[in-house]
């Protein structure tokens, strides 16, 4: 039993030795001629401005996470367009109940007005006042 | 008159059920349906008492119904004479208490809900016949006791040294002693189920008839060390309970804290549950493992402890509810050094001091309640000569501190003596040392009550209870019925002791029949 | 590749998918609903959301009829054993909408999010329950998790609320990701990632070395995660206080259940032989003695939960410590590797939901009328407002363990598997028992303050009839199954076959 951990332990050991090994030997071996260009962080190409240890617009986030659904859903069409003539119509069924569920997630960004950059106009404070209709409802039930 | 045992147990939740129709502040009308149903219950036990029959050891009004046929758990009643006396005691007390709670205002709807749950709970426990539900009667007292306790009980207080006590403190202490030894007991059930089949069926059962035949027992229950620990967890569950030192220190706080009538019923009847458990289940059950050498003369030596220190703290204390209280530590210690030693003898006295105790503690109770609604105090030494303002008080008071010592002619003197000499002539177990100093306990007992009777009643009369008025009709009506059972029962004991003599008789066999082990090379 | 087969064999499977369709379905008319209501705020969707529930719970129990079935390629299965879970999560989630409707901590909050989410956590629920396959298992896990983050801070203006998910993320992120390392090394270990290939190939092996050891402890973490048992319970007590009343609630039953389904299904398909010649008891796999591991966790986690519960001062705290404590009695039963001790695990569980649901409503009243979590704060309350301090006390009595309440038979059920195991387990059983009384004085101490110490103020409050009825609704039960249970027996011991084999 003891002796099944020397397994683990070798893997360790040779893990951080291969890995202080090639950091060492670039160490050692890399030319050194720095330059401000080359110490700039790569932004493609582009000249960085400032630091970027900034905080980003927590819009970047939302738009992040519906790019990422629209992503994965042609992550599903193009294997299925691909064998599509050979499963037929199921295949057909099943793939539109997939897009129509997208389709609602689509409307639903869009309604709550996630697809706006610019909110300062769109929706109203999203709080505090209950509604009227709620309001009656928690007036019936404390009568 | 079919099912009386259960009329007997349920009555009082009907009455629960009645109460709690009442509006609020008809406390009257809540009082008089308490005194009603338990009323009716002592009129069903006046009737058992009346139709038993005492020559035979069988179980008589019996009841059995299926309850959970997938686990074997029957609804099973009966009683024998080892239950008869208590069930009587549990109705005769729980009626008088509810007189003695007459004067409780606080919530009176829920106090006396409570009272009556812990009532069905009380003759639950002495009526049944299945394990299971022996064990859900024995849990469902704790719940109103610790109500009772905490709510109804003196308030909580903060002592001296920092410490907080009163009722509040008392109710959680008497809930966590108690369901610590419950658990035990739980675990000893559970064993006894899963090896001990059932004749007819082959099953496993509850039936504690079933669970007394030592030839249905099997599977880890032929290893005698398994035996000796589920005795052990047995007794630990009913040591608590009665209590036996060392575990007796939840009895002081939870009887001083608790409201009157409650510490009649603690002192009364709760007590007498572990000494009955043990009868009902320790012995019969595994009689080899009670009669291996250090659990029988364990048995003897803690009821020997028992009665010393008990009478020792008690002579010690300044209040005189507490005094009371550690009487009653030192006269469960008879009962149990009466049944320690396997005589017939013995044992008819141990059954009999457990019935004499509840009546006589409880008129000792009910007469520190009497003083203690007058005086609002209970230092012994604060009093002094309330003979002269209180005669009559103080002639029950007497009465009291006689049966408590053991006065002959009174209940207490018979069943005392029975333990004793039954001890002392064990055949069985040679418990004559034991006994004899044990012996010394009664001159304790008899130091200590004339002690504080003199230093009570005679004497000068204090002047601050120059008014004190004198023991009123009610309270009278609660004291007089347990007086006259106390001089009865100590004149001509023959009609207790009938009862429970063939049962006790079958048991003291039983036991003693049983192969005396010689198991851990400890013998 | 034969697709047409593997698309029959789905479309058949569907039929047995109709619950999970159902609340799909349920989860995109609320969606749909919410954009076209004009007010975020209207209470409708939780009458849509109800009665959607409604119709699942029909369709489950007609489930019960359909006996064992392996679906979609093994990766899912229809087994009473997973419908009685479905059962159990769909209840709670009823229970919940009920809680919310009325809870003042959710008023004016959107809730058409709110109530999407509850459904696809139940959703999530009831796939954890049926994944027989490594994915699926983990797929689930996440799915809930995930769920659970977010509703957890759904009181987003709430410091402790988005505290409370943070932390829930971060040890759930940690957590899955010890998992799914556990896993990765069972495939690399067994070549499948189906739980039923998985436990033939390990059985046919004399040895699978450290490594087996090693997948499991690390698997163990991510359900230990879902069920909040030791050392995997640190975001307990801040997400139950920190989340909204009704989700803490949820979360302490739903996802807690359908960890011990999934913990049950994984080691008894994968880790555990057949029973030898009809035997109710079978065998772990010999070199694997995760019984004893798993007992040990059991022992440790009612112990710590218990002891810390004492010295709580917050109401949703100390459920949440006792809660980690009902986890480890609920373990007990897994531990005995027997029909006996699942039957128990389940029913235990059952009745958890009814005291613990009970506790939480009681909690949220005493939120809604004195606005505090306070222990203090309920001083002499049982004087104020009588119906809901003795409805706390069924409550406490019964999560205590003590008779005349289903929770006393849940644990006796619990401490006879453990019993009938033979004296291996003993010691297990007292542990649990000696619990019992540690968390009398926790539970004891709550009603002393209710019932025994004097209020500040003497006024009564009154409690809406709304919420008297929903807590009649729920003590009345926790009474009746202690004193006759044998329905919900019967429920459990038909639900306790789950399909072991292929």
């Amino acid at each position: 039993m003891l002796f099944n951990f020397a397994n683990v332990l070798t893997f360790i050991v040779f893990g951080a030795v291969f890995v202080g090994i090639n950091i060492t030997l670039s160490r050692i071996l890399q030319a050194r001629n720095p330059h401000p260009v080359k110490l700039s962080t790569y932004e493609c190409g582009e000249l960085p401005e400032g630091d970027s240890w900034i905080q980003f617009n927590i819009r970047f986030y939302v738009i992040a996470l519906i790019f990422l659904i629209f992503e994965v859903e042609i992550v599903f069409l193009f294997p299925w367009a691909t064998v599509f003539k050979e499963l037929g119509l199921f295949a057909f069924v099943e793939m539109m109940i997939f897009v129509f569920i997208l389709l609602v997630g689509l409307a639903y960004v869009w309604v709550k007005g996630d697809l706006e950059w610019d909110k300062s106009t769109a929706v109203p404070d999203p709080a505090l006042a209950p509604s009227a209709a709620r309001q009656e409802l928690t007036e019936a039930i404390a009568s | 008159m079919d099912n009386v045992l259960s009329w007997i147990t349920f009555l009082p939740v009907v009455g629960i059920l009645a109460i709690l129709f009442v509006p609020k502040d008809n406390k009257n009308t809540v009082r008089i349906i308490a005194a009603v149903f338990t009323g009716l219950q002592l009129v069903l036990a006046v009737w058992i008492y009346r139709n038993f029959d005492s020559s035979t050891s069988a179980i008589q009004f019996s009841e059995q119904y299926k309850w959970i046929p997938s686990f074997n758990i029957d609804y099973f009643m009966g009683i024998d004479g080892l239950s008869v006396p208590m069930v009587l005691l549990t109705a005769f007390l729980s009626f008088i208490c509810i007189f003695a709670s007459w004067g409780i205002e606080k919530s009176v709807k829920g106090y006396f809900a409570m009272f009556l749950l812990l009532d069905a709970g009380m003759m639950g426990v002495f009526c049944s016949l299945d394990f299971f539900l022996f064990y859900i009667f024995w849990e469902v007292m704790l719940l109103p006791m610790y109500f009772l306790i905490g709510i109804w009980g003196s308030p909580s207080r903060t002592e001296e040294d920092g410490m907080v006590r009163g009722g509040p403190y008392a109710a959680i202490k008497f809930f966590l002693y108690t369901l610590f030894g419950s658990i035990f007991m739980l675990i000893a059930m559970l064993v006894f189920y899963f090896n001990v089949s059932d004749p007819v069926t082959g099953g496993h059962t509850f039936n504690m008839l079933h669970l007394m035949d030592q030839a249905n027992h099997g599977g880890v229950l032929k290893d005698f060390d398994v035996r000796l620990l589920i005795y052990a967890a047995l007794f630990l569950g009913f040591a608590i309970k009665v209590p036996v030192f060392p575990f007796h220190t939840w009895l002081p706080d939870a009887h001083v804290e608790a409201p009157t009538a409650v510490s009649v019923i603690l002192a009364g009847v709760l007590l007498k549950m572990g000494t009955y458990g043990m009868l009902r289940i320790s012995f019969p059950m595994l009689p080899d493992a009670m009669k291996w050498k250090y659990f029988a003369y364990g048995l003897a030596i803690l009821g020997m402890i028992n009665i010393l220190y008990g009478a020792l703290c008690a002579m010690a204390q300044k209040d005189l509810k507490k005094l009371v209280a550690y009487s009653s530590i030192s006269h469960m210690g008879i009962v149990l050094l009466g049944m320690s030693g396997l005589t017939s003898l013995g044992m008819n006295g141990a059954v009999m001091q457990m019935f004499n105790h509840g009546t006589g503690t409880a008129m000792l109770f009910l007469l520190v309640g009497v003083i203690y609604d007058r005086a609002h105090h209970r230092q012994i030494d604060g009093f002094g000569g309330l003979a002269v303002r209180m005669p009559i008080f103080a002639a029950m008071m007497s009465l009291a501190f006689f049966a408590g010592l053991g006065l002959p002619g009174l209940s207490s003197f018979i069943s005392e003596a029975f333990s004793f000499l039954g001890a002392f002539g064990s055949e069985t177990f040679d418990l004559r040392l034991i006994t004899v100093v044990s012996t010394i306990g009664i001159i304790i007992t008899a130091g200590y009550f004339l002690w504080t009777f003199q230093r009570m009643f005679l004497g000068e009369l204090n002047p601050k209870y120059a008014e004190l008025p004198e023991i009123n009709g009610r309270e009278l009506f609660t004291l007089v019925p347990i007086g006259i059972l106390v001089i009865v029962l100590g004149v001509y004991p023959a009609p207790l002791l009938d009862l429970i003599k063939t049962s006790l008789n079958e048991l003291v066999e039983v036991v003693k029949a049983a192969e005396a082990p010689t198991m851990l090379g400890l013998h | 590749m034969d697709y047409s087969s593997i698309i029959k064999d789905n479309l058949i499977s569907l039929n047995y998918f109709l619950p999970e369709l159902l609340l799909t379905g349920l989860i995109i008319v609320l969606v749909i609903a919410d954009l076209f209501l004009k007010d975020e705020r209207s209470p409708w969707l939780s009458f849509v959301a109800l009665a959607g529930c409604v119709v699942v719970l029909l369709s489950v129990i007609a489930q019960f009829d359909l006996g064992s079935r392996s679906l979609f390629q093994h990766m899912l299965v229809v087994d009473p054993f997973s419908v009685f879970f479905k059962l159990l999560f769909l209840a709670s989630a009823i229970a919940v909408i009920f809680l919310s409707i009325a809870s003042v901590e959710l008023a004016g909050r959107p809730v058409g999010e709110y109530f999407t989410l509850l459904i696809a956590l139940t959703l999530g629920l009831f796939l954890m329950a049926s994944s027989t396959n490594l994915v699926t298992i983990l797929l689930s896990i996440e799915f809930v998790s995930i769920v659970s983050f977010v509703l957890a801070t759904y009181l987003k203006t709430r410091r402790r609320s988005s505290e409370a998910g943070l932390k829930y993320a971060i040890y759930g992120a940690f957590s899955s990701g010890l998992m799914l390392y556990g896993l990765s090394l069972l495939y690399g270990l067994t070549g499948t990632l189906n739980l039923y290939e998985i436990g033939d190939v390990l059985a046919s092996r004399d040895s699978n070395g450290m490594a087996l050891t090693l997948s499991t402890i690390l698997i163990l973490a991510g359900f230990g995660y879902k069920i909040a048992s030791v050392p995997f319970h640190f975001w307990s007590p801040d997400v139950y206080e920190g989340a909204p009343t009704p989700i803490t609630a949820f979360l302490s039953i739903g996802p807690k259940a359908a960890g011990f389904a999934v913990l049950i299904r994984f080691f008894n398909v994968a880790l555990a032989g057949e029973p030898a010649n009809g035997a109710s008891q079978w065998s772990a796999l010999p070199e694997l003695d995760w019984p004893m591991i798993l007992a040990v966790v059991s022992a440790i986690t009612m112990t710590l939960g218990n002891l810390v519960a004492i010295v709580q001062t917050n109401i949703k705290r100390l459920l949440a410590y006792s809660s980690i404590a009902h986890a480890g009695y609920a373990l007990m039963g897994v531990v005995v590797l027997s029909q006996d001790g699942i039957y128990a695990t389940m029913f235990y569980l059952a009745v958890y939901y009814l005291m613990n649901l009970g506790a939480f409503l009681v909690v949220i009243v005493f939120q809604d009328l004195l606005g505090s979590e306070k222990i203090a704060d309920f001083k002499g309350l049982a004087w104020r407002a009588p119906v809901p301090a003795i409805a706390m006390a069924v409550f406490l009595v019964s999560l205590t363990g003590l008779p005349p309440t289903a929770g006393f038979i849940g644990k006796f059920y619990l401490f006879a598997a453990v019993i009938k195991a033979g004296p291996a387990f003993y010691w297990l059983a007292v542990v649990g028992l000696l619990n019992s009384v540690v968390a009398l004085y926790y539970y004891a101490r709550i009603l002393k303050t209710m019932f025994f110490d004097k209020a500040a103020e003497e006024n009564s409050i009154s409690v809406s009839p709304y919420y008297v009825t929903l807590l009649a609704l729920l003590a009345a039960p926790t009474i009746i199954l202690g004193v006759y249970w044998a329905p919900l027996q019967k429920l459990a011991t038909n639900s306790v076959e789950f399909l072991r084999a292929l």
